[in-house]
């Protein structure tokens, strides 16, 4: 996924097209670039992301421009990995959206022809085909070069000399929009609405040459018409599609992020030393903590392995004796404390490997070996699909170890999620939203799956709640139960499932309202609970991910209920950057 | 131009399918009908699509939020009728616009036909007129539109497409579309009558099975997936990435496979089929006439046709499912029905189960050896034993 905006008209291209990048920021957001021809073609690319980027540079003074946020697929983010990308001669500048499959024949037979490449990225033997129809006007060398690409595209293109944009989509959407006396192309509608309400969408094939006059759309050479339609909802509503919050709707993306993970992570992509490893270390921060805390029940129960799991801001100054591959979570891979936890493993001779959402993110360069979630961009603020998606990847690590035994399990996982969402919350949201205090307990790998909930419903619902084993309750906050503090347990059947039930017969005892979640048609739960929430009876390394899918589903309607900035929760960032 | 589509209802009568997912979006050909709505208005040549949802509506959003197409969605807080669902997207519309029902197949030529016309349902001739809005005409124009009637006067029905000017909204009010169209024509306005060409929609559950075929005759050659040496491919069949068939089997089109399936060797599938994604069918089994949605397993040996499963279901070994023709009672009445099994969500079934012209609900648990017919086991997560 990546954004592209093109821009012809009497403005000054490079701040229209930054502000249109920045508004398509959520289709990736690794690095950048803008190209503008005034006098001459001038390129300005770097890797970061855009709300970083500062001021354009003064050089970039044309009023034809095109420019590209990338989330990168083939060739880490790079400053030569950035789109736009140059020809030979520099006067042809494309940028791309899509996957060109068919790349590495064009790319050596054009090295063969004597072409340069500079990036590792496909996207560049589209520009040098571009060239090699030289002398030809742009829309026909455009029309051409496209016969030769396999897989999707929307293509801008601009070259030095003609005043003009030629645009191109395949599969990878494009939309144009028509101002006063200036032309703005896009991957959405969102960096139009600033400077029009009228667009007219490519359609399957489609190549248009823009002038700020005017449009013209071909079809296989042939001139076509395209509608010209009126824009009305605004960028927000295009990108949650009906979702209220991006919280919501990451959470409802988790059956398939789930799935994607396991999928992903592959066994012949691992290492061996990480299949063969007889311990392991887990750094991580928040979250991805509490997957690897997760990790290490299972991987001890399961593949016999011993585990350590510390807080990456701890470790990097406290740290202890390591044997044993180093594994650092990061949804972001720019976490501060777990780079700085894995430098230091790596300082100390230990292979490290990274868990991580984002391609080529600073983690992967620092790390010996990375294994990615493919859970596609986060916006919530709130960890939830990168949580999934975490212990999607660490579970079939666990499933490796044990020689893919555990595989059908895991593939059937997405189904249970499903389950799990459609599970009613209602009344357990009426019990929590006016709670002062929530207390969410656990055995087993569900004492972290307790931590998990209650850090969920801390960060968003701004309520009080701890995460507690659930044997540790009688050491302390048993003195903290009363009426008004519910209580999330989360109990199924399993080696520590008669101690749970009379754990939570003793807390119903001090009155406090509880909250079950258990196997379906536990008839002695649903006995005991105030509210029971059935997940369904299966295996335990999926009834984790079922059950946490769960309270973030409760956390998120407690704040909604109670009328949270879900998406955007107070003092909070998306990455935490800085130690 | 603009079209709203209508998925907000449940399709309370194609329970149990419906306990996940209203039926805009149960799968035919390993798509959900909804797709297929929206691929044809598309087609067209509309680009601004309204979709309203309702029940489940986070299910149907995601769905959207995965298409090319930028859709734009409007919640129907209570579903009590198309009328109101429309009402719902009014604040959207500015123009002359289509109403389609989400949950109904119907083809592209079909909606071209009512594009150019002012006021204009599409009709067709169905042999249950009575499940649906009867149109009376004259002349090709519509003189009355009866909201599914006790005895229908007409055997031709609304398929309750409608291409209706900007000044119909006016005529809001009625729970019931239909009834917003009746109250339109009788302010003096004309409503030409134009006959359908492919729609079709599942009334009751076991309807998936044609719809399923009818979907399915349009389905492409496109194999990915590792395929045996031994196994055989007639006619057309889809088959996804990931999916392996074993030796021996024979497949015989239309079919359609999702991804990530293992298909057991000496297994013999379709014509008529589709296959969910991550299905599993265990050797020596067949399958012919049915739709078997994502995450199934289906034991060695067994014997489907006519059949609808539900996702997640685990079916035993040497599973026969026995096609009957009997009045099937349904929601209140009994109707006449021909078919084999209609299987809910996260069955378990035991081995060598027979299940005889049946509707089985969901997470229902069946002990092997036993017999399954009629409606004894529609309760949700009930025990057969």
């Amino acid at each position: 996924m990546c954004g592209i905006v093109g821009y012809i008209g009497h403005r000054s291209a490079a701040p229209v097209i930054l502000g249109g990048l920045r508004s398509l920021e959520y289709r990736g957001y690794d690095s950048f670039g803008i190209a503008t021809l005034g006098k001459n073609l001038e390129v300005w690319k770097k890797k970061g992301k855009i709300s970083d980027a500062g001021a354009v540079p003064g050089n970039l003074s044309g009023k034809i421009g095109i420019g590209h946020t990338r989330w990168a697929t083939h060739g880490a983010p790079s400053d030569e990995n950035a789109h736009p990308h140059l020809d030979c001669t520099g006067t042809i500048a494309v940028v791309h959206n899509g996957v060109i499959e068919n790349f590495l024949p064009l790319r050596r037979e054009l090295e063969a022809r004597g072409h340069v490449f500079t990036s590792g990225t496909d996207t560049e033997v589209i520009v040098h085909l571009i060239e090699e129809q030289n002398g030809a006007d742009l829309a026909v060398a455009v029309e051409l070069t496209l016969k030769r690409l396999e897989g999707s595209y929307a293509i801008l293109a601009i070259k030095a000399g003609e005043d003009r944009i030629v645009a191109a989509r395949r599969q990878s959407p494009l939309v144009i929009g028509l101002g006063d006396g200036e032309v703005i192309a896009a991957s959405d509608m969102t960096p139009l609405i600033d400077y029009t309400r009228s667009a007219l969408i490519l359609e399957e094939g489609d190549l248009a040459t823009i002038t700020p006059k005017g449009i013209g759309v071909f079809q296989g050479g042939h001139p076509v018409t395209r509608p010209l339609r009126e824009v009305e909802w605004t960028a927000e509503d295009v990108r949650k599609g009906g979702f209220r919050h991006f919280m919501e709707k990451e959470i409802f993306e988790a059956p398939g992020v789930f799935h994607a993970a396991v999928k992903g992570t592959t066994f012949d992509e691992v290492p061996l030393w990480l299949r063969d490893c007889t311990a392991l270390t887990l750094v991580a921060c928040g979250t991805s903590y509490h997957a690897g805390m997760i990790f290490r029940y299972l991987m001890e129960e399961y593949g016999r392995v011993p585990v350590r799991v510390d807080l990456a801001s701890e470790f990097k100054y406290y740290t202890p004796p390591l044997s044993g591959p180093v594994i650092g979570i990061s949804q972001s891979g720019e976490t501060a404390d777990t780079i700085a936890a894995l430098k230091a493993a790596k300082a100390r001779n230990y292979p490290t490997i990274a868990v991580t959402n984002v391609v080529g993110s600073t983690i992967t360069r620092i790390a010996d070996f990375t294994l990615m979630m493919r859970a596609g961009p986060e916006i919530s603020v709130a960890a939830t699909k990168s949580f999934i998606a975490e212990l999607g990847v660490l579970l079939a690590l666990i499933d490796m170890r044990v020689g893919g035994s555990l595989r059908g399990h895991l593939s059937g996982g997405a189904q249970y999620i499903e389950t799990a969402l459609l599970a009613d919350l209602s009344d357990a949201v009426a019990l929590c939203a006016p709670a002062g205090h929530i207390f969410f307990v656990g055995r087993g790998p569900f004492f972290p799956a307790a931590l998990e909930g209650a850090l969920k419903m801390k960060e968003i619902s701004y309520i009080h709640a701890e995460g507690y084993a659930a044997g540790e309750i009688k050491h302390g906050p048993f003195a903290l139960l009363s009426p008004e503090t519910p209580v999330v347990a989360l109990c199924t059947r399993g080696p520590a499932y008669p101690v749970m039930v009379s754990n939570i017969h003793e807390m119903r005892a001090r009155g406090a309202p509880l909250i079950v979640v258990g196997d379906c048609a536990d008839l002695v739960i649903e006995h005991v609970a105030d509210i029971f929430i059935p997940i369904p009876a299966t295996h335990p390394i999926l009834q984790v991910v079922t059950a946490s899918v769960i309270l973030q589903q409760l956390a998120y309607l407690t704040a909604d209920t109670l009328g949270r900035e879900i998406d955007q929760p107070r003092n909070l960032a998306k990455s935490v950057t800085v130690e | 131009m603009q079209a709203v589509i209508l998925a907000a209802g449940e399709g309370k009568r194609v329970r149990p399918l419906t306990r996940g997912r209203p039926k805009a979006l149960l799968p035919v050909g390993n798509r959900p009908i909804l797709w297929y709505v929206i691929d044809a208005v598309v087609r067209a040549g509309i680009r601004d699509v309204v979709v309203v949802v309702g029940y489940r509506k986070e299910q149907v959003m995601r769905f959207l939020g995965s298409l090319d197409l930028p859709v734009r969605v409007v919640v129907q807080p209570h579903q009590v009728g198309t009328g109101d669902a429309l009402c719902c997207a009014a604040h959207l519309l500015t123009d002359h616009f289509l109403v389609l029902p989400g949950d109904n197949y119907i083809d592209t030529a079909s909606i071209a036909r009512v594009l150019g016309e002012t006021a204009a349902v599409l009709v067709k001739e169905h042999p249950s007129p009575s499940n649906f809005g009867v149109v009376l005409t004259c002349g090709g124009l519509v003189t009355e539109i009866l909201e599914k009637p006790v005895a229908a006067p007409s055997f031709l029905v609304s398929t309750g497409v409608f291409s209706l000017p900007h000044e119909a909204l006016s005529c809001l009010g009625s729970p019931e579309l239909t009834d917003v169209v009746r109250d339109y024509i009788r302010t003096g306005r004309e409503v030409t009558a134009v006959p359908a060409g492919e729609w079709a929609d599942a009334i009751y559950p076991w309807d998936f099975v044609a719809l399923n075929r009818l979907v399915l005759s349009k389905v492409h050659q496109e194999v990915r997936g590792e395929m045996s040496r031994e196994a055989v491919i007639y006619g057309n069949v889809t088959i996804g990435e990931g999916t392996s068939i074993g030796p021996f089997t024979v497949i015989s089109g239309p079919v359609a496979i999702g991804e990530d399936c293992d298909i057991g060797p000496h297994v013999v599938i379709g014509p008529g089929v589709s296959i969910g994604p991550g299905c599993r069918v265990g050797s020596f089994t067949c399958i012919t006439d049915s739709v078997v949605m994502e995450g199934v397993e289906v034991g060695p040996f067994s014997h489907l046709c006519h059949a609808v499963i539900g996702q997640g279901t685990r079916l035993g070994d040497h599973t026969g499912v026995v096609v009957e023709s009997r009045p099937f009672p349904c929601r209140g009445s009994v109707v006449p029905a021909t078919f084999g099994a209609v299987i809910g969500d996260e069955v378990r079934s035991g081995p060598a189960v027979t299940f005889a012209q049946c509707v089985v609900g969901n997470s229902v648990a069946i002990r092997g050896h036993t017999l399954v017919n009629g409606d004894i086991a529609r309760k949700d997560g009930s025990t057969v034993v």
